[in-house]
């Protein structure tokens, strides 16, 4: 509990320089190191020391302080509007949190600096709702990772999102672990976990033929689940909306107005925007969030994971969730290993690996071999040819790896909903649940606080016609013919639905927003087919011309300028 | 209650169009399904001449090759479903049944006696050849980028690599500096170029385009939009060398790194595939292994020639319709043995009671100088021809007859040897 036992722990991985203070109940450490993995083992060894958190100030040579990719528009256009509560970030959290708070007839808005909403790890993950067998018991994060599994059944009911229990299996690569079952069952059972089994390698065979011939048995864990995450974050933004709440995108928080211990508006590029509370969902940039409210007590450290895409073909060769039990861990990761998605591909990964970039998505050779020799083989059906494509996501872990779910202890309207990696997506409804209760608590004091009478718990939904009986989709066709022309034909996507995302309440305006929202370009083709014409139905729909089309925001246009003969007016698919 | 139609080609392209005339010449109700609003399939877009020199006689584009054929098929009231999307296929109690979707219809079905699966092919994309970086914009297919600039009349990007010397790539190289782009140069992973050498002189050479073999991108740059590539060039086992790694500013790249068949819609039905052709495993007739399930075109095999397509089309059409009208007696067929340097060879099964002439293409596995072809069946030898020079990239055809003689448990061979001069 005291900074010379954190010293006394730098100085055992062998960091020395490195000045270690107090603030605010965190430890906060000044210095300078070689390398980025040096910075990571010092925040690591001043974590859990009795401190409330780890301010890593230590510098990397040669390594500036990463950059926030920062949206071009700067307007006055929100200057001077007021609001009970702002939630600042756009992911799975921010939007959750938003859509809960407009149980309470209050005024809100969130702030997103991307184009969309789930722009960052809330479209990077592998969507699995974890069980919560995982986390240590006690914590933050099995609390909320439990209750969040339980509540999706009612909350993807309500929003109309796909959620399948699929349940997972963490297969035992030697007879002897299954000893350690009544380990894990006191494990599950302080969790809240349910219904955890063991089963013998036969039975792991029987109801998955093809899973890895060394298995010896698995534990399993059904109320493991699926979901697509951006269809997740979309769905608690939509509702949002349609309960009132705004959704300023292309927004950044740059600074506050902090006024005896209270926020009193947030900066942003679009001007000064007045708040009686505020949320800190800022994914991995919370604690730069924090630090300008001058209430920093922790560090994100990003954590960056690929993952690959299997063909839907690979998808009748698994039913559940498959990973390994790995008794040393790797690192600080669950170990990943082989998830579905709700439309049917298999997922391989993520693996982990600490970075200094908070939106580096790069991949590297390197990530996709790890995936390959430590995952595929889970199921002895998969071919590095099913891949058809992979991706990177970031972690924003703090050192202490536990979630951040509380009001601020300096700030009297402030609450943080921070550090939420993996399991947050799980965890989402549960820490939406609380944030809101916490925002409410703090205006309470200041504001009558009632429930919202016109709250509807239900998301008006856009037909989504691959999901649909023949005979649905027969009458929607009848009703409107754009839901029978195939755009997407890979994802069998109609122009109908395209448009009602260009249109719908959260508008998706670019390429990559058309993806997270109605899937387009997700197939095996990788959009090969389909571009041109989700181009050309964006420009007419918005009525800017090709060129100004983007693939994820301005600066990512897809077009450059007509050819020599001019435009044909839309192309040669349609006339 | 009777089918629909006795022959139902799924694609109008060269290849669906082709069997849907040569059905339709037997006698027998042919339907034509096509997802796009107008037939010709890929050649819509290809504006750039030397279609149709063994089926015309002449150069033609492709729009007129694909109108050639399109004439045909309007001259015979084929009936045509555009812009349909084949849902699902499945076997129903008087045929193959097919559950389709388009605008005016709503959601349908029809029935059909055999099934021609004229579907095409797709692009493989950059994450299938495993290349890593960021995910900017302006990474595209060559196929995207004809169709951006020959059907939508837009230019992608001002300073383009291209990676990969396929055919759509090298004819899409000529076309972005023909539309005032600049192309920094053409990067092939393997030790000889993949396209045919009429496309290497008439769109690189000609318009000074540099080709770098044994060299390849292994990394994307650029958050937003791409700003540029790492080339590297690699060993003999492809491995890239990262001290001769090169950046290259540009704000576009251009896939051109294979083609693949597709076929997942005929999945369903237990259509079995070759994985050397990533198209069906079929016979002369062009019938794969389920029974009134027919393929052709580059839905079969990639073919460098769309004269190949058509004619593969007009097989599979012709067969399809003597099945539909019970005349053909399904003998058992016989797989067909590779030796030497064949890539591959279709078809890759016979069967001993289709008679008639053998049409077959085949592609060897790597250049080869005065290279020797025989087919064998038993101890008979039925084909021999020698060739001065077989590339990969361009495919070969030949005709042997299997009449009049009873093969059936013979073993068919195909060799293809490379002959040593003076030997």
């Amino acid at each position: 509990m005291t900074l010379n036992q954190v010293r006394a722990a730098l100085a055992r991985v062998g960091l020395v320089g490195i000045e270690a203070d107090e603030e605010r109940g965190a430890v906060v450490l000044t210095g300078a190191v070689a390398s980025w993995d040096q910075y990571v083992s010092a925040g690591y060894a001043a974590a859990g020391q009795g401190f409330r958190g780890v301010v890593n100030r230590v510098e990397v040579s040669g390594l500036g302080q990463q950059p926030m990719a920062l949206p071009k528009k700067a307007d006055g256009s929100l200057d001077g509007l007021e609001y009970d509560v702002v939630v600042i970030g756009g992911g799975v959290i921010g939007c959750a949190i938003a859509r809960e708070l407009t149980r309470w007839s209050l005024s809100v808005a969130l702030l997103e600096k991307e184009e969309d909403v789930a722009k960052h790890a809330s479209s990077r993950n592998n969507g699995m709702v974890h069980p919560g067998f995982a986390p240590t018991p006690g914590s933050r994060k099995a609390y909320y990772n439990v209750r969040g599994n339980r509540l999706y059944d009612q909350v993807a009911d309500e929003l109309g999102f796909r959620f399948e229990r699929c349940g997972s299996l963490v297969l035992l690569s030697a007879s002897w672990h299954r000893l350690l079952y009544p380990v894990a069952a006191r494990r599950a059972r302080r969790n809240g976990v349910d219904g955890l089994g063991l089963l013998g390698r036969r039975a792991v065979l029987s109801r998955e033929p093809n899973v890895w011939p060394g298995q010896r048995g698995a534990f399993y864990l059904p109320s493991a689940g699926i979901v697509a995450p951006y269809e997740v974050t979309a769905a608690y933004a939509e509702n949002a909306l349609q309960n009132g709440a705004a959704i300023h995108l292309n927004t950044v928080a740059l600074g506050f107005t902090v006024h005896h211990g209270r926020i009193e508006a947030v900066e942003t590029n679009r001007g000064t925007i007045r708040a009686r509370a505020v949320v800190n969902a800022a994914g991995v940039w919370a604690d730069r969030v924090a630090e300008l409210a001058g209430d920093r007590f922790f560090t994100i450290h990003p954590r960056k994971g690929s993952i690959a895409i299997l063909d839907k073909k690979t998808a009748v060769h698994q039913s559940m969730v498959f990973g390994l039990l790995r008794l040393k861990g790797v690192g600080h990761s669950k170990g990943g290993g082989i998830t579905r998605t709700v439309e049917g591909n298999l997922l391989i990964g993520p693996n982990a690996i600490e970075v200094p970039g908070r939106e580096d998505y790069s991949t590297d050779p390197t990530d996709l071999e790890y995936l390959m020799t430590h995952h595929l083989s889970l199921n002895v059906k998969l071919r590095p040819s099913d891949i058809i494509t992979y991706f990177a996501g970031v972690r924003a872990a703090t050192f202490e790896e536990e979630f951040i779910v509380e009001p601020s202890r300096s700030i009297a309207n402030l609450v943080h909903a921070a550090g939420i990696q993996s399991p947050g997506l799980a965890a989402a409804p549960a820490i939406a649940a609380d944030v809101s209760e916490m925002v409410a608590a703090q205006l309470a004091r200041q504001m009558e606080v009632r429930a919202n009478p016109n709250f509807r718990s239900r998301r008006q939904v856009s037909p989504r016609l691959a999901q649909l009986p023949l005979t649905e989709r027969a009458r929607l066709i009848r009703q409107n013919p754009a839901y029978g022309r195939i755009v997407c034909r890979c994802e069998t996507i109609s122009e109908g639905e395209v448009v009602d995302a260009i249109n719908s309440t959260l508008p998706a305006l670019t390429l990559d927003g058309l993806k997270r929202r109605v899937r387009t370009g997700m197939g095996r083709c990788q959009g090969g087919f389909c571009t041109p014409e989700l181009i050309s139905l964006i420009a007419r729909e918005t009525g800017q011309p090709p060129t100004a089309v983007t693939k994820s925001g301005p600066g990512s246009e897809l077009l450059v300028a007509e050819t020599k003969v001019g435009a044909t007016n839309g192309g040669g698919g349609h006339q | 209650m009777k089918p629909h139609c006795d022959v139902m080609v799924i694609g109008a392209g060269p290849a669906g169009l082709a069997a849907a005339v040569a059905a339709h010449d037997q006698g027998v109700r042919v339907c034509l399904v096509e997802r796009e609003a107008r037939p010709g399939g890929i050649l819509k877009q290809c504006i750039h001449d030397g279609f149709g020199i063994l089926r015309y006689e002449s150069k033609l584009s492709g729009p007129e090759y694909a109108q050639c054929e399109l004439e045909q098929v309007i001259d015979r009231g084929i009936e045509i479903f555009p812009e349909t999307f084949l849902l699902s296929l499945g076997r129903g109690k008087t045929g193959f049944e097919l559950t389709l979707q388009n605008r005016w219809q709503g959601v349908f079905t029809l029935t059909a006696a055999a099934l021609v699966a004229a579907t095409g092919c797709r692009e493989r994309t950059g994450r299938q050849i495993l290349l890593h970086g960021t995910r900017p914009a302006g990474v595209y297919t060559a196929g995207t980028v004809q169709r951006l600039i020959n059907i939508d009349g837009y230019l992608p990007g001002r300073r383009c690599v291209i990676l990969g010397s396929g055919d759509i790539g090298l004819i899409m190289a000529r076309r972005l500096v023909l539309e005032g782009a600049e192309v920094v140069g053409v990067y092939e992973i393997r030790d000889e170029p993949s396209g045919l050498t009429r496309n290497l002189v008439q769109c690189l050479d000609d318009y000074g385009i540099p080709l770098h073999l044994s060299t390849t991108v292994t990394r994307l740059h650029g958050e937003k939009r791409l700003e540029g590539v790492t080339v590297c060039p690699v060993d003999a086992e492809n491995r890239p060398d990262p001290a001769r790694a090169q950046y290259l500013p540009c704000d576009t790249l251009v896939l051109s790194v294979g083609l693949i068949p597709e076929n997942e819609i005929l999945e369903p039905l237990g259509v079995e595939l070759d994985r050397a052709t990533g198209g069906a495993l079929v016979d002369q007739t062009l019938m794969t292994n389920v029974p009134g399930v027919f393929s052709c075109g580059n839905a079969l095999h990639v073919s460098d020639l769309v004269d190949h397509v058509s004619e593969s089309g007009e097989i599979a059409g012709r067969w399809a319709a003597t099945h539909a009208r019970r005349v053909r007696r399904i003998g058992a067929s016989q797989p067909i043995a590779l030796e030497g340097e064949l890539l591959y060879l279709v078809p890759q099964r016979l069967d001993p009671q289709a008679k008639g002439p053998v049409n077959a293409w085949f592609r060897s596995r790597r250049t080869l100088r005065q290279a020797r072809l025989e087919v064998w069946a038993g101890e008979r030898r039925l084909l021999e021809r020698t060739y001065p020079l077989v590339r990969p990239p361009e495919m070969e055809r030949i005709v042997f007859d299997l009449d009049g003689q009873a093969w059936a448990g013979q073993r068919f061979r195909v060799i293809l040897r490379e002959v040593r001069s003076g030997g």
